[in-house]
């Protein structure tokens, strides 16, 4: 009986568009470009032909997305397990809402809020920074509950209510096509970083020996503490961005939903690639919300659907779908 | 067949391909009980893989790929321990058969303490077993008594080696596998590991099957060889024959 082994090789049209050919014609050039065109204009046309209900849902997609972003960069990148995603979130959305609520127009608060709020979280977490493994997923972890904790038994920024009438996106595409705008650039921008500026190269080191780093002359923490502000950017531009969706700002801001839904995200997604924590966003955020009429078994649903992914499917979408548009499958004999 | 030169370990037509290249192309080999058979050749001839697909490990990396996605592992060929086909059983089964493997770079528990690395090892063998085999150890490598109590991620890397290999004897083999046993030693301590497992083979009747990339230290003590390039076996046979094989001297013993 002959024995036979599946072959995986390289599409011919890979192999031409990794090299000069590349340009050659029309479809190597959209074997490369494609997949993040049909990214692109799937973004650009959401905003129009949604009703108005999954509108506001995309908008929060969008936070989320941002988020897992930066989560994905700190953990496939960097080796840092954040669950500072509400951290983030509250830290943007508070520092908007306060200084609109002082007069600060929307246009000046939000970019004032994503870089000081970055700062400001990178400050709160550099005594971690130095240290490996579970210690900085506990730290920004509890951040959160801290300041939520804090803003409720001091009744400081509103307190338990929050603070209302805050100056809200003039109308829906605005709203959205600021997201898409963001969206597009972080997410170009952060696959450029991790994969072809110095800073990329570094981190993608710290992550896999930090020894070899230090022993290269490299401040460790002080790559970290880069790549921790990158990811606090995002998510605080996420928060500011919530705080003028809603024109109101308050402690759900700090709700533990921003930090665990990312780590969702990534794995179902796929680890390793940037791309992989935002498709994973695309879908998980809009599943929630799609389950909403089942009430109270929504999150039964939704935590199926996770183990689903997680015990059969593991190796995340994207590096599925990757190996699929790449490679194809014959059978050899041995 | 007399019990003397009964066949323990039979690989037959062994293939093993990572994705699409092949690690180990067509191996065959046999292991006489109670003898010792080395395995040499270069970095990337097969011999960890080899080493790894005897003792199961390779069912585990095979898991761990499919689980990220990553090179696919297959492999062909038959495994035979004692007449039985292993070829798919899980390694706690093997290890439970007695097939045991010391792996490669030692791979001792580092936070633990060498006598805890021990008491791991002969976690399998009964309380009288394991108190015996535990003074055998410690017999054969005196130099471990007082660093019984230390962390075994701070011992030199000597002692680790002869703590992996104490751990792999605890567990009772019928089969010893030695990953490299001799790697990143010092000369005089190549020499007294290499006496340590002949007399471990002399002594129990514990069948060895060594891998090394040098072979000269291993040399004198091992019964059978095989010679590995590029995953296929090129030469095989007895010490002697090997030794008086010109192109085998310059190329694997530096003689």
């Amino acid at each position: 009986m002959p024995e036979l082994r599946k072959e995986r090789l390289d599409r011919g049209v890979k192999v031409r568009a990794e090299s000069i050919y590349a340009i050659s014609s029309m479809k190597e050039i959209m074997f490369l470009i494609g997949p993040g065109l049909v990214l692109v204009i799937l973004l650009l046309i959401l905003p129009v032909s949604l009703p108005s209900f999954w509108q506001r849902i995309m908008a929060l997609t969008g936070v989320y997305v941002l988020l897992s972003i930066g989560f994905g960069f700190l953990a496939s990148y960097v080796g840092l397990v954040s669950l500072g995603g509400a951290l983030f979130v509250g830290m943007g959305g508070y520092i908007s809402g306060l200084l609109n609520s002082v007069g600060v127009p929307m246009f000046l608060s939000i970019p004032v809020a994503t870089i000081a709020g970055a700062l400001i979280c990178t400050l709160v977490l550099l005594p971690v920074l130095p240290l490996r493994g579970v210690y900085f997923a506990i730290v920004s972890f509890v951040y959160p509950l801290f300041a939520a904790r804090l803003i409720a038994a001091l009744g400081i920024f509103g307190g338990t209510d929050g603070i209302a009438g805050l100056d809200v996106m003039p109308n829906v595409y605005v709203l959205l096509y600021v997201m898409v705008a963001v969206v597009i650039v972080v997410m170009f921008g952060m696959s450029r970083l991790v994969n072809y500026e110095d800073l990329g190269l570094v981190l993608r080191g710290v992550k896999d020996n930090e020894q070899a780093i230090k022993a290269s002359g490299l401040n460790l923490t002080w790559y970290k503490a880069q790549a921790v502000f990158i990811a606090a950017a995002m998510g605080c531009f996420g928060g500011a961005y919530l705080t003028h969706l809603y024109g109101w700002v308050g402690m759900s801001l700090f709700a533990t939903d921003f930090s665990i839904l990312p780590l969702a995200a990534t794995v179902v997604g796929g680890t390793g690639t940037i791309y992989g924590p935002v498709i994973g966003a695309m879908l998980l955020v809009p599943i929630s919300e799609a389950l909403r009429p089942f009430g109270t078994l929504r999150i039964v649903f939704y935590a199926v659907i996770l183990v689903f992914f997680v015990v059969f499917f593991s190796e995340g979408i994207l590096d599925y779908l990757k190996r699929k548009y790449e490679q194809f499958e014959h059978w050899v004999r041995v | 067949m007399s019990p003397q030169n009964e066949i323990l370990l039979e690989v037959k037509d062994l293939m093993v391909f990572y994705e699409n290249a092949v690690a180990i192309n067509n191996v065959s080999l046999r292991c006489q009980k109670g003898k010792i058979t080395g395995i040499f050749g270069a970095n990337s001839a097969g011999k960890s893989t080899l080493m790894s697909t005897i003792a199961g490990l390779i069912l585990d990396l095979k898991k761990k790929e499919e689980r990220k996605g990553g090179e696919r592992i297959s492999w062909f060929g038959e495994i035979k321990f004692r007449g039985k086909d292993i070829t798919n059983v899980e390694p706690f089964e093997r290890a439970s058969m007695g097939i045991i493997l010391c792996p490669e770079r030692r791979q001792v528990f580092p936070e633990s303490t060498a006598l805890e690395n021990l008491k791991i090892g002969g976690y399998l063998a009964t309380k009288e077993q394991a108190r015996t085999s535990l003074e055998y150890v410690l017999d054969l490598f005196p130099e471990l008594k007082p660093l019984l109590k230390r962390e075994a991620g701070f011992l030199s890397g000597g002692e680790q080696q002869m703590l992996a290999t104490g751990r792999a004897l605890m567990a009772q083999p019928k089969l010893l596998l030695l990953d490299e046993p001799l790697l990143g030693l010092a000369p005089s301590v190549e020499a007294r590991l290499a006496k340590a497992i002949k007399k471990i083979n002399e002594q129990t009747d514990i069948t060895v099957v060594l891998s090394e990339q040098y072979a000269r230290p291993v040399f004198p003590i091992i019964d059978h060889g095989y010679v590995l390039e590029n995953g296929s076996v090129v030469l095989d046979g007895t010490s002697e024959e090997l030794m008086n094989n010109p192109d085998v001297l310059s190329a694997y013993f530096g003689i």
